[in-house]
């Protein structure tokens, strides 16, 4: 114990009163659908079935899937921008955002695969009624009681809306806790775009400001053509009481805080939420990490605040 | 403090054994110590100082199955020849929720079914004797991790393990030119995390408990009370071989330095040699990193989690092709700043016992205490190197 100590104090930490955990602390066989952090095995997948998928665009699909065991369902509950891990038994796992809304929680969730590699191809495909594993939720969300009263910006493009739908909804349908509400969403083109059955609602709401725009010309489409990062410059956002929210493609990330900068939001205004390859997802497996921060756990949303303290390792 | 003459050292192993697994310390026909499952007869090597891997195999597996699962045949061919529609468009939100509940009836509810089995956590009781200080305090440093300390999730399949799990640890009495046990808070007799502890004195061993679990196996009839000269004996054991592991590094600001130094360019000269063969991770009493794979043959498999090491590009590889640590300074950064920098942040102490396996296994004799040192210092600015 005196070593234990010797070592704290020299290192620099201090005395936290943090502890470990025994069986004694945890459901025994719970998994986190069920149990939250106080999951007995928090490798086991919930099994859930596949009772809905809708074809966004070529290449994204989502999937509605609800727990076999409807008590696990019914007490469900998360926040949104948190996420889940998606597995197929015999293929494997992978990580992907809640899109569905949290107020729907105790009835479904819903994740937007894009087909990518092994599993994400092995989600595509999957039938209405197929069984899933799923590990959900994991990670911290968007700090949306944080934000009451303010305004708020959400920049996205391709599959990113799938991470902030969730968010999305949640102020939607909690709208008079915030001010202004805008979204610009971009694609590469028109095929792109996701959750047009939502894009739709949007336009048609005169309480936001929804800004769709796609890569270039493309037949048939009299919307909006541009790059989000120019739009939202051409867009001119007042930086004052509003929070600005971003995902999409890393470049896209990149450009869009470049221009977020030059519009004059401060760092404690702008987030975003990470990918990095994953695992375990409960922060034990290692792989996950920017620095000391693990993106299963500790992410994936992070303000720009908290990234600037980081290695340049996203 | 008990005494154990040395002719007894066999009789007690074998009373250890009547009542929980055995592992120890064995030398093999080409001379290499590793833990082993002992059984009687088999002599225990304490006199070669370390194994050559940790024992840390026998809580955190190289490779263990975590979950079994089936598909019936039924079904496997049921899904194959019928196939529904997979999916469909949507137009507006009431159009996803119309055709909702009703697709779920489909056929392939039940005939595609998921066998999912939690398999026991088998976790006969097990005492590992004649382990290192520094290997005992690895298990410490791995509990943390797996045990959720700070508000994180529990491992059950390793603390199953753990749990049932006692450790005897015995004093370095000639610790190594690469040991540092002492700068990283440890000492050749320490006790952190140890049941009981062993010392090698003239006729015998000396033997303390600090648990529960330790006083259990001193309950074995063949102990002698100890001499005060025995115990003496212990004591200046214990002292010399203290004095004879060379300081290696102040630890003393160095998490603050490492923070200070992540983008300097003397992590690249550091790097140079290393060529990530990883053996530094696996040898190590406290790597605990893993991957996670799923294995099926026909209509059974099995999920498993290995052993994984961080300095392999493929360990962050994502699909797109991107890696965000795709040179290999940056690999090497991780693991070191993960032990003295990342890990303590989260968990409060080091992931670094101080064994100098990896000092002594490195094929290119990379040093961490040479990187301790170096980039736990302050740095004259430098220009970032290219990677070739
Ligand atoms: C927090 C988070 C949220 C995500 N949300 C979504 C989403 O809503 N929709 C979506 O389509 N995709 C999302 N992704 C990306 C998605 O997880 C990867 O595309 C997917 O894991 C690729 O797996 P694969 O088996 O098809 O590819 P393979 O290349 O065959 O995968 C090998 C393994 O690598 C890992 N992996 C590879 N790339 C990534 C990556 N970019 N992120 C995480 N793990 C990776 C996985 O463990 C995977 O099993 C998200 C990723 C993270 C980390
Ligand atoms: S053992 Fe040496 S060469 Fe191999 S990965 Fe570790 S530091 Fe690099
Ligand atoms: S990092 Fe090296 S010296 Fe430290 S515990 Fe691991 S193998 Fe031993
Ligand atoms: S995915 Fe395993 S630590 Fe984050």
């Amino acid at each position: 114990m005196a070593d234990d100590q010797t070592v704290a104090t020299a290192a620099g930490a201090s005395n936290t009163g943090k502890s470990r955990l025994t069986f004694a602390d945890v459901e025994v066989g719970a998994t986190t659908a069920k149990a939250g952090k106080r999951a007995g095995n928090p490798y086991l997948p919930q099994i859930a079935t596949v009772v809905d998928i809708i074809q966004e665009t070529p290449n994204i699909k989502s999937l509605r899937v609800r727990f076999d065991d409807p008590g696990v369902q019914a007490g469900l509950s998360f926040e949104p921008g948190q996420v889940g891990q998606l597995g197929i038994f015999g293929v494997g796992e992978s990580t992907f955002a809640i899109n569905s809304s949290t107020s729907q929680a105790s009835d479904h969730l819903q994740f937007s695969v894009m087909k990518a590699g092994e599993v994400t191809s092995a989600l595509h495909e999957l039938h209405i009624g197929d069984k899933v594993g799923v590990r959900a939720p994991m990670g911290c969300g968007f700090p949306v009681d944080a934000w009451k009263g303010k305004s708020i910006l959400y920049i996205m493009g391709g599959i990113g809306s799938a991470a902030l739908r969730a968010t999305i909804n949640y102020t939607l349908e909690h709208r008079s806790d915030y001010d202004n509400i805008s979204i610009l969403y971009g694609a590469r083109t028109p095929l792109d775009l996701t959750y047009k059955y939502n894009i739709v609602e949007w336009e048609a709401r005169d309480d936001i400001d929804a800004v769709i725009t796609v890569d270039r010309e493309f037949p048939g489409w009299d919307g909006r053509v541009g790059f989000v990062p120019a739009v939202l410059e051409e867009m001119n956002p007042n930086p004052a009481n509003t929070i600005a929210i971003t995902c999409g493609p890393p470049i896209m990330i990149k450009f869009v805080l470049q221009s977020l900068q030059k519009l004059q939001f401060g760092d404690d205004q702008i987030y975003t939420t990470l990918e990095k390859r994953m695992k375990c997802g409960i922060g034990i497996c290692g792989r996950c990490n920017i620095g000391p921060r693990y993106v299963c756990v500790d992410g994936p949303v992070f303000s720009m605040a908290e990234l600037r303290e980081l290695p340049d390792e996203l | 403090m008990k005494f154990l003459t040395t002719d007894q050292l066999d009789a007690f192993l074998g009373y250890v054994a009547g009542q929980a697994r055995v592992v120890a310390p064995v030398k093999d026909d080409k001379g290499v110590v590793l833990f082993r499952p002992w059984a009687p007869g088999m002599p225990v090597e304490l006199d070669v100082l370390l194994s050559k891997q940790s024992a840390k195999e026998y809580v955190f597996r190289q490779s263990e199955t975590y979950l079994k699962f089936g598909y019936t045949m039924e079904g496997l061919a049921a899904a194959q020849t019928e196939s529904p529609e997979v999916a469909h468009a949507a137009a507006t939100e009431a159009e996803v929720a119309a055709v909702d509940v009703a697709k779920a009836q489909d056929a392939r509810v039940k005939a595609f079914e998921t066998v999912v089995v939690d398999p026991v956590n088998e976790a006969p009781a097990q005492v590992i004797f004649g382990l290192r200080p520094c290997d005992v305090r690895g298990f410490v440093q791995m509990d943390n991790v797996f045990s959720g300390y700070g508000g994180f999730y529990f491992d059950p399949y390793y603390n199953a393990k753990r749990e049932a799990t006692t450790l005897v640890a015995v004093t370095c009495r000639d610790p190594r030119s690469t040991c540092f046990c002492t700068s990283v808070g440890g000492g050749p007799a320490g006790t952190e995390g140890a049941d009981a502890l062993l010392t090698q004195v003239e006729g015998g061993l000396t033997f303390e408990t600090f648990t529960p679990k330790g006083e259990a196996l001193g309950a074995f009839p063949g102990f002698a009370e100890v001499s005060q000269a025995q115990s003496l004996y212990a004591e200046t054991v214990k002292e010399t071989a203290a004095s004879r592991v060379a300081p290696a590094f102040d630890l003393e600001g160095v998490r603050d330095q490492l923070r200070e130094n992540i983008e300097h360019g003397d992590w690249h000269d550091l790097a140079m040699r290393c060529i990530s063969c990883g053996t530094c991770t696996y040898v190590c009493p406290n790597c605990y990193c893993f991957n996670i794979t799923d294995e099926i043959v026909e209509t059974r498999g099995e999920r498993m989690r290995t052993w994984d090491n961080c300095f392999n590009p493929m360990y962050t590889l994502e699909t797109s092709g991107h890696n965000p640590r795709d040179i290999k300074s940056n690999r090497f950064r991780n693991r070191f700043s993960h032990k003295f920098w990342y890990y303590p942040d989260k968990y409060d102490s080091l992931l670094c016992s101080g064994c100098g396996r990896c000092v002594a296994n490195c094929p290119t004799r990379i040093d961490i205490r040479e990187v301790v040192r170096t980039m736990g210092s302050p740095r004259p600015v430098t220009v970032t190197g290219e990677e070739a």
